[in-house]
């Protein structure tokens, strides 16, 4: 952090006079003997979306999947609306139901349809009622563009097809932030921009994202706030603005010239 | 030697009689064995040690003694220990239902294992429970996989009642070799048991590799 602390002053917008949703406070993590994450720092406010690019294994969805506490820290602290993640299965499952997730490679449930996907949430977790989950569904499912495939099987579905299910599926619990993992990675070329389509217009309904990606024109252009992971810590973090015109980290600017970012 | 197939007049329709009876034990053997089962495949991947211990102690000790070990063990020493007195049918019922939870619950946990951990993480981010989770996402996937595995175990166990002859089940084996001992046409009766079996047995086994096709693996 102390690179961080000698950058010129940072603005961050949507930080003001708010708390944040997440913080992350020397998150450490290890898996065996691999560290991977080294004490990282960091916080997500109400409405943002932050980006977390970097190269890969460097940590970032690690970070991810330990914000919902699928994966358990080893040193340091997660908070979730002003309360550190629970150790209670039960409490963690609480917390969950309030963040939505959407993986790399969407992992729909192949024996249900994709309107059974979009409502096994809150009928199996909420208890609600059948009438009211499926019309929560198609309401869901017509909003990514899917109205039409809703007793579609996921094997029938593309990749693009498949993963705006996906976020359906998870939109369904009403979720207060949701954290994309690689979302659009697994994805061929030419579905990649109707996933991106969906986060977008997400963002712009004022959800708080959290997304590991590697598609930079969309951070550069969604993004709020720009975080930039090597070797399992946060190397620089800033507004795509500066991030992505004036990257003050070395290994920022390695990073960005090695996957071919010109401003 | 001359055949005469006269007297299955009357043998054959002890015969069907009992082929009912066969086909009755094999199908309550197998739903009671699957879902013992299931629940020792839970118990064996509970995070507990000594349940998990347990339930492996079970399976290795079922699955490693031979069948009809376990039937005459089912008609004289279980009545012992149970401190009742139960029907040959009842026994018989027991040994099978036991071999069928113990061989279906390893095909279980080979199923459920072989649902990717993502599937897991899906499941569990929309904040169900691990019971939630296994009933509605990981069993369900795991039960089309492990179909085919579980048909063959449905179309051995069939044939394997015949074992329960030895404790007097008036099953198709028992009363096929009664009827072979008293009136001597052996060749007519084992042929015309064997037919049955094939005539039962052969159905059977087409009909689940239909439901494997329409229900299998759609990954």
């Amino acid at each position: 952090m102390s690179e961080v602390m000698s950058f010129p002053i940072l603005e961050r917008p949507k930080s003001k006079g708010q708390s944040p949703m997440v913080t992350y406070n020397g998150v450490v993590k290890r898996f065996g003997a691999f560290t991977a994450l080294t004490g990282v720092d960091g916080a997500v406010y109400p409405g943002e979306v932050v980006c977390l690019i970097g190269p890969s294994g460097s940590g970032k969805s690690t970070l991810l999947r330990c914000t919902n506490a699928l994966e358990r820290i080893d040193e340091g602290s997660i908070t979730f609306d002003g309360s550190p993640l629970p150790a209670a299965e039960k409490d963690v499952r609480a917390v969950r139901r309030r963040m939505g997730m959407v993986f790399q490679g969407f992992e729909l449930f192949p024996h249900m349809s994709a309107i059974e996907n979009v409502m096994a949430g809150p009928l199996t977790v909420l208890k609600a009622d059948k009438a009211s989950a499926r019309r929560q569904a198609e309401q869901l499912l017509d909003k990514v563009g899917l109205a039409h495939k809703a007793d579609s099987l996921p094997a029938m579905l593309s990749g693009g097809q498949q993963q705006r299910v996906a976020i359906a599926r998870a939109l369904a619990m009403e979720p207060e932030m949701m954290l994309f993992d690689e979302p659009t990675s697994a994805l061929d070329p030419e579905t990649v921009g109707e996933v991106l389509a969906v986060m977008r217009k997400l963002a712009d309904e004022g959800m708080t994202m959290l997304v590991v990606t590697h598609e930079m024109s969309f951070a550069r252009k969604v993004g709020d706030w720009i975080v930039v992971f090597d070797h399992g810590k946060v190397v620089e973090e800033g507004p795509p603005d500066v991030i992505y015109v004036n990257p003050q980290a070395e290994r920022t600017r390695n990073f960005l010239s090695h996957i071919g970012w010109h401003e | 030697m001359t055949l005469d197939f006269s007297v299955l007049h009357t043998a054959l329709p002890r015969m069907i009689e009992a082929a009912g009876t066969t086909i009755l034990i094999s199908v309550l053997a197998m739903v009671i064995g699957i879902a013992g089962g299931l629940v020792i495949m839970l118990l064996r991947i509970a995070p507990n040690r000594v349940v998990s211990l347990a339930a492996l102690s079970y399976v290795e000790a079922i699955r490693n003694v031979p069948l009809i070990l376990l039937v005459y063990w089912g008609y004289y020493v279980l009545p012992i220990l149970l401190d009742l007195r139960l029907s040959a049918f009842a026994c018989g019922l027991i040994a099978l239902s036991l071999v069928v939870s113990a061989y279906t619950a390893e095909i279980f946990r080979a199923g459920v294992r072989s649902i990717r951990p993502r599937q897991y993480d899906a499941a569990l981010a929309l904040g169900m429970s691990k019971a939630q989770m296994y009933r509605r996402v990981i069993i369900p996937q795991a039960a089309s996989r492990v179909l085919p595995i579980l048909a063959s175990v449905w179309v051995s166990l069939f044939k394997d009642t015949s074992l329960v002859s030895v404790i007097g089940v008036h099953e198709l084996a028992y009363v096929s070799l009664e009827i072979r001992s008293s009136t001597f046409r052996v060749l007519e009766i084992l042929s015309t048991m064997a037919l049955i079996y094939w005539c039962i047995g052969y159905p059977q086994a087409k009909l689940v590799d239909r439901l494997h096709r329409k229900y299998g693996a759609k990954e």
